[in-house]
């Protein structure tokens, strides 16, 4: 499959707040109420379009148990953009994003896009955070938020995709520097300065973009 | 649209399948990589390197569990020490208590005068109260027989399990360097590099889930031992509370008898310290003269 991008994602939060499962709704459309314990990371990644190009999203979801705290750590590096997730049912895992927060600021590079996600909104009345105040803590630090549920694939799909036209803002405004790998995006192989040499493949349609 | 790379469960089972059906070769290169991260984790333990804070700090509960087994375990064996020198002391009071009783009571035979009779009747008072004091020392040699099984039983086979547990988390916490590792230069869309994390990972897996599970054997085991613990000293120590307090009553019972029949200032003429005579028996008048009501 060609791309003309590739945005490295991460997901991270607390174990149990649903990294897994969304990233099993956003490629797979499906949902798995019981899922085992990540160990240390999983792939997933999964073709989008925005303003007709063609971008791939390669996404680590991350393992949330403390105990591999500082193996994830090594994930962030080189990430485009992170999904900070909470459970919207559990006040601890909220109480925990600013260690969060602090951690991928120190781990990943400055223009890293953080998406804030409250999971688990099918789950009314067990509430036990307002969307008020998820609201504040990413108006405050500078996030975007959303309340999902992957459960029943509300607001997943925009969470992804949101967070994807964000940093492909970025890169329209220059703030990426999109040559840097270190960055989280890379360019997809017909767009490589030795172009001319490779063989063209069927993906010769989504050639000419504008990103140089 | 979608597109998966090297990843989704599909592929995850194959990769657990595969590794499991592995080729000899292959198994015995992941087993010798996971050892010799199994062994660089012994070392940096063995030479008091710091650990991560994250894997320390997410084994909180269970090094707090360890901690209160090491009290039960070293309080058991000083508690061993001391019932035994306490029951040993006991006898050995007892019997002073028993040689001074007769040395007064034959002493006080051979003495006509009043002070031969007091000495009579407390060295019997101090010949019961060795022989009562002896009583206590049964429910002592119970308790510390009961103590002793409990150290060598209970608390051996605690801390076997203990042992077990502490392996299952040198090889978890080896497996867990081995993945922090490979994932400093993981790149996905790698063929290679990703088939290297899938072993890992799948030794990560196997690492945790034994260790998890001896985990939560170490837990209960040690809440168990913490709760036979109390038993034994809640059966044991009632029979040496009671005969405690037995022991108590009957011997202030007898000393006060002999209190009470030698009320006041008993004069004594002295024979050989002459000095002494005057005084004596000038405290003796003064004690008479004052008011002082007789039972």
């Amino acid at each position: 499959m060609s791309y003309a991008y590739l945005f490295k994602y991460i997901i991270i939060g607390d174990t149990g707040v649903g990294k897994s499962c969304l990233l099993l709704q956003f490629t797979d459309k499906r949902f798995q109420p019981v899922h085992d314990l990540t160990i240390g990371v999983e792939f997933g990644a999964r073709m989008i379009t925005i303003d007709g190009k063609q971008i791939k999203l390669q996404i680590w979801d991350t393992a949330g148990q403390e105990a591999f705290r500082s193996i994830t750590r090594s994930y962030y590096r080189g990430a485009a953009g992170a999904l900070l997730v909470y459970d919207i049912t559990r006040r601890d895992t909220f109480n925990h994003l600013t260690t969060w927060l602090e951690d991928a600021r120190q781990h990943s590079n400055s223009n890293m896009v953080i998406m804030l996600i409250g999971n688990k909104s099918d789950l009314e009345s067990r509430r036990e955070v307002k969307k008020e105040e998820g609201e504040a803590f990413a108006r405050e630090h500078g996030l975007v938020f959303m309340e999902t549920s992957a459960k029943t694939a509300a607001n997943v799909e925009e969470a992804f995709i949101n967070t994807a036209r964000e940093i492909y803002e970025k890169i329209q405004e220059g703030v990426f520097d999109i040559n840097n790998e270190a960055n989280g995006i890379k360019l997809g192989p017909q767009h490589l300065p030795s172009n001319a040499n490779t063989p063209s493949g069927g993906a010769s349609a989504s050639q000419g973009g504008a990103c140089c | 649209m979608a597109t998966h790379g090297y990843s989704g469960n599909s592929f995850d089972r194959w990769v657990e399948q595969s590794s499991i059906h592995g080729t000899a070769s292959d198994n015995t290169m992941n087993k010798m990589q996971h050892q010799f991260w199994v062994a660089k984790q012994t070392i940096l333990r063995r030479l008091g390197k710091k650990e991560d804070d994250c894997v320390v700090a997410s084994d909180a509960e269970l090094d707090a569990k360890l901690e209160l087994f090491l009290s039960i375990q070293e309080t058991c064996s000083q508690l061993y020490k001391v019932v035994e020198q306490y029951q040993e002391r006991l006898q050995v009071l007892a019997q002073e208590e028993n040689t001074f009783g007769h040395f007064l009571r034959t002493n006080g035979e051979l003495d006509k005068t009043c002070a031969g009779k007091m000495m009579n009747a407390v060295g019997k008072a101090m010949i019961y109260s060795a022989q009562q004091r002896v009583s206590l020392r049964s429910p002592l040699t119970r308790l510390y027989q009961e103590v002793e099984t409990f150290c060598q039983r209970a608390v051996e086979d605690t801390s076997y399990t203990v042992n077990e547990m502490e392996k299952c988390r040198n090889d978890y916490r080896g497996a867990l360097l081995w993945m922090k590792n490979v994932s400093q230069e993981l790149d996905p869309d790698t063929f290679k590099q990703l088939e290297k994390f899938r072993r890992v990972q799948s030794h990560v897996r196997a690492s945790k889930s034994k260790f998890d599970r001896h985990k939560l054997a170490c837990l209960q085991k040690i809440d168990l031992l913490a709760a036979a613990r109390c038993n034994m000293f809640s059966h044991g120590l009632i029979v040496y509370q009671d005969n405690m307090a037995t022991f108590w009553k009957r011997t202030s019972s007898a000393m006060t008898t002999v209190s009470e029949a030698y009320k006041g200032y008993q004069p004594y003429e002295f024979t050989f310290v002459k000095g002494l005579t005057y005084p004596s028996l000038k405290l003796a008048a003064e004690k008479s003269s004052s008011p002082e009501p007789k039972l």
